[in-house]
């Protein structure tokens, strides 16, 4: 088998940052190519400089054998490149066909009209050639993010592409729709395609790709065939360090009640009732979890105890006050501390740099103003410790929030809402898009948080994730919390009923969940 | 709500509004029973005639708003193609000018909007100005520049009067039978039309004027160059008012009006709700600029039949008629893109 693609040495650099390091990779022609490596590692970097996209500062890139210099995309679809990336470039408003053919449109009538009819049998042609099931008529606006992955691919190929590159496929589809992607893997490279793909999750490199790339601070530290590789190694070659795969965690020993939520009924915008009466106390010095699937009411419950959204009836305490009428505001005054679920709408506005953001929630309050006018100086230096403390890359407390991979965003909010030095937190899927390195370090500040007596409470649908970090697990299933369960003696399928609303026979239930020993 | 809801709804809201200003009509004058006089054949060449103007600001309006550009200077545009198609045609001929006269005056309008056009793109193009802005200072300065220009000129802000464009007749062949009589730029509005909604809906630069207002990104990254789909969106705006405003000109005043609001009074700003009324359709853009053109050419009617209905109140309707399609159709689907700067290779 001939090499498809070459890359030697690749450096790019970006203002204060070394993106790529002289990376070298070599992809076979006909296999799948993971390219693996935690937020900010370089992966994109690396592939939009193969796209043309990027010039890189140093380094050649070879496509089947021969040195290309790629100065727009428009280079590297030439030479057979095509790449999809993470937000597709499809028009919303035309059909699949159009979408595809789009730039190369097939023509009639000595080049007046467009010719739709060649354009659609074209379309199916492919589709039925590659295997993939693609509406030519259908609108882009009405077909499903699986569907739409696969007309970018279409896309791609119909270009002449034979190197696909795929940025992240599978963050934005439903897990039935990843394993139909990497099918989709299989006929290309069956078909003598050469597909690279970007990923952050070990499970999916070693379930699609022949061989897999790591990369870590912009460097290749190792490419090895997924045949005979394991979690373990992979994960260690992305940190550069044993991963604590189990995070340590000793007995938890609770105090009083921190925060305490009784008869909680909360309606979502449209008026529908999401949460239906809940109570949960959370003890100082412990992490309460809930676990469940997404939408059972979780971001309603999280609004109603944070401030963000008015509850219809029920009262939310912390350390025995009332605190359910007062603000957002009132609240962190009263040591409230939220890692909001979607960090880029809630935690950071992202125009700002990381000495605006790291004052947010705090910028009326002493040390940072003394009522009118804020003390930058002041500001800057706590910019500074959250950045330093929570290893943010790059560590420039100038950098826009927008400038910042999606980990390096989430490690901010994380440090600026732990830094208040709260009493409750609250942390709504804490570790959402983060890379390994660090959703480990997160949750060893969550442990941290629960060592000095804080009272925790932990949103988030990874199970793991709960398991691991509660001391009292919650399920909840369409607004109640149908039970409370010792995290360390439940199983995964009985865990998996509660979330479907069933309660298993020998749940190990903690029957009083309000204040419950574990 | 699915299209065929949302087109009925259009249609129910258009009737609604037809039918407020019967009523209304009805109570300024009692004229239901005249209606029956006034639409005759005469009616409706009056109302092609006032349509012009209107449906070909909206047909640019589309182009330029559809490649990602809104153009909302297209009453400028109509002001400056108006007074230059009169002054040229006018110092060429004076008073009695020939037809081969006025069609060079005519010319000579449609490029001047044109280029008036390449201004306006040259400035939210390259110079990434707001669009807003800059559509706004079109108008602006062509209020100001076609009346001094007639100053210094004529003299004073209106022109004399000059000759017309000579009607066009459409006989059946071979036989005396006519079929059709009009003016010029009524039968070219009546070519453009359909020849517009064709390239917008059936060629690859339809295509391709549609992903540059959509997802500018997507039309860069299979190779075609967003900036110039723009600049021939914008200069389609310019081509089309241009033949809008010499049309106005020429084909059924005869003179420049410089006064006030000038001659073209507003049909700029109603060609943009006539194809926010169409959705960005250049049928349904047509059927409101001949919705509009009625209710104008309607006011005329009354007025000479000695029927005092005021005209500031049939102005408004289609600005009243484009919010209420807005606010309570829906549907109007404005570009996504439409506005926004596109600079190849931004990430």
């Amino acid at each position: 088998m001939s090499v498809a693609v070459h890359l030697a040495g690749i450096t790019k650099r970006f203002p204060g940052v070394v993106a790529n390091d002289e990376v070298d990779l070599e992809v076979e022609e006909g296999s799948v190519h993971a390219l693996l490596g935690e937020n900010g590692a370089g992966k994109t970097t690396l592939m939009n400089v193969l796209y043309g996209l990027y010039q890189p500062d140093g380094g050649t890139v070879h496509v089947h054998g021969d040195s290309r210099e790629f100065y727009t995309p428009r280079d590297a679809i030439d030479a057979g490149v095509g790449m999809i990336h993470q937000h597709f470039m499809l028009v919303d408003t035309l059909t699949t066909a159009e979408n595809i053919v789009l730039g190369h449109e097939p023509r009639k009538w000595g080049g007046l009209a467009m010719d739709r009819a060649q354009a659609e049998r074209d379309v199916r042609e492919l589709g039925e050639r590659y295997g993939f099931d693609v509406d030519p008529e259908a609108k882009i606006e009405d077909v499903s993010v699986g569907v739409q992955q696969r007309v970018e691919i279409l896309k791609a190929l119909y270009g002449g592409a034979d190197v696909l590159i795929l940025d992240e496929p599978t963050a934005v589809l439903t897990p039935q729709e990843v394993e139909d992607l990497f099918g989709v893997f299989e006929e290309l490279a069956a078909e003598d395609k050469t597909i690279i793909f970007i990923t952050h999750k070990l499970g999916e490199a070693m379930d699609a790709a022949d061989e897999i790339t790591v990369l870590r601070d912009g460097r290749n530290v190792g490419t090895v065939d997924a045949a005979d590789t394991t979690r373990e190694e992979l994960a260690e070659l992305m940190v550069g360090r044993e991963v604590l795969l189990e995070a340590d965690k000793e007995p938890a020993e609770p105090g009083d009640v921190g925060l305490s939520v009784s008869d909680l009924r909360v309606t979502d915008d449209r008026g529908v009732e999401q949460v239906s009466g809940v109570n949960i106390d959370v003890r100082e010095g412990e992490v309460f979890g809930i676990a469940g699937v997404d939408g059972n009411g979780q971001s309603e419950l999280v609004g109603a105890i944070t401030g963000l959204r008015a509850p219809e009836s029920g009262t939310v305490r912390v350390d025995g006050r009332d605190v359910t009428d007062l603000s957002r505001r009132e609240r962190i005054e009263n040591g409230m501390a939220y890692v909001p679920e979607d960090r880029q709408k809630r935690g950071l506005v992202m125009d700002f740099d990381l000495v605006e953001n790291g004052l947010l929630g705090s910028q009326h309050t002493a040390p940072f103003s003394d009522g009118g006018r804020i003390d930058w100086a002041e500001s800057r230096e706590h910019a500074r410790g959250v950045i330093e403390e929570y290893d943010v890359r790059p560590n420039d407390p100038d950098a826009e929030a927008e400038s910042l991979s999606g980990g390096n965003q989430q490690k901010f909010v994380v440090g600026r809402e732990f830094a208040r030095d709260p009493e409750v937190v609250v942390a709504s899927h804490p570790t959402r898009g983060v890379d390994v390195g660090s959703i480990e370090f997160i949750h060893e500040r969550i442990l941290d948080l629960r060592r000095a007596g804080k009272t925790v409470l932990l949103v988030s649908s990874k199970l793991d994730e709960v398991q691991q970090l509660s001391d009292r697990l919650g399920v909840m299933y369409e607004g109640e919390v149908v039970d409370v369960v010792d995290p360390d003696r439940v199983t995964e399928e009985e865990l998996g009923l509660l979330m479907a609303g069933q309660i298993p026979e020998d749940a190990p239930s903690i029957a009083d969940a309000v204040g419950g020993e574990p | 709500m699915s299209i065929a809801d949302s087109r009925r709804g259009r249609w129910i809201a258009a009737l609604l509004v037809l039918l407020g200003i019967v009523v209304a009509l009805e109570l300024f004058a009692g004229v239901l029973g005249v209606l029956v006089d006034i639409v005759d054949a005469n009616y409706l060449r009056a109302v092609l005639r006032l349509t012009v103007p209107i449906a070909f600001a909206a047909l640019g309006g589309i182009f330029a708003e559809k490649s990602g550009v809104i153009n909302i200077g297209l009453e400028g545009l109509l002001i400056i193609s108006a007074f230059t198609s009169i002054a040229v045609a006018g110092l060429l001929g004076g008073g009695d000018a020939t037809q081969a006269e006025l069609w060079i005056g005519f010319g000579s309008a449609v490029l001047a909007s044109v280029l008036f056009a390449l201004l306006f793109a040259v400035v939210c193009i390259e110079f990434k100005a707001d669009q807003i802005i800059a559509g706004l200072a079109v108008w602006l300065i062509a209020l100001g520049l076609a009346p001094f220009a007639s100053k210094v000129i004529w003299g004073q802000v209106n022109s004399p009067p000059i000759a017309t464009l000579n009607n066009w007749t459409l006989r059946i062949p071979t036989t005396d039978v006519v079929l059709f009589d009009a003016s010029p730029p009524v039968f070219m509005m009546l070519i453009s039309v359909p020849v517009a909604w064709y390239a917008l809906n059936r060629t690859a630069f339809g295509r391709w004027i549609e992903a540059s207002g959509e997802n500018p990104k997507a039309l860069d990254t299979v190779g075609v160059d967003v900036r110039k789909v723009r600049y021939t969106g914008v200069l389609l705006s310019g081509f089309f008012s241009g033949l809008g405003g010499a049309g106005l000109a020429l084909g059924r005043v005869g003179q420049f009006i410089g006064g006030g609001t000038t001659m073209v009074n507003g049909r700029g700003w109603i060609g943009i709700t006539a194809y926010l009324f169409g959705n960005y359709n250049p049928l349904g853009a047509f059927g409101a600029s001949f919705l509009f053109a009625s209710l104008d050419a309607l006011q005329i009617r009354l007025q000479q039949l000695g029927y005092n209905v005021p005209s500031e109140l049939i102005g408004i309707i289609p600005y009243v008629t484009v919010v209420v399609v807005l606010a309570f159709v829906g549907r109007t689907r404005l570009p996504s893109a439409a506005g926004d700067h596109y600079e190849s290779g931004e990430e």
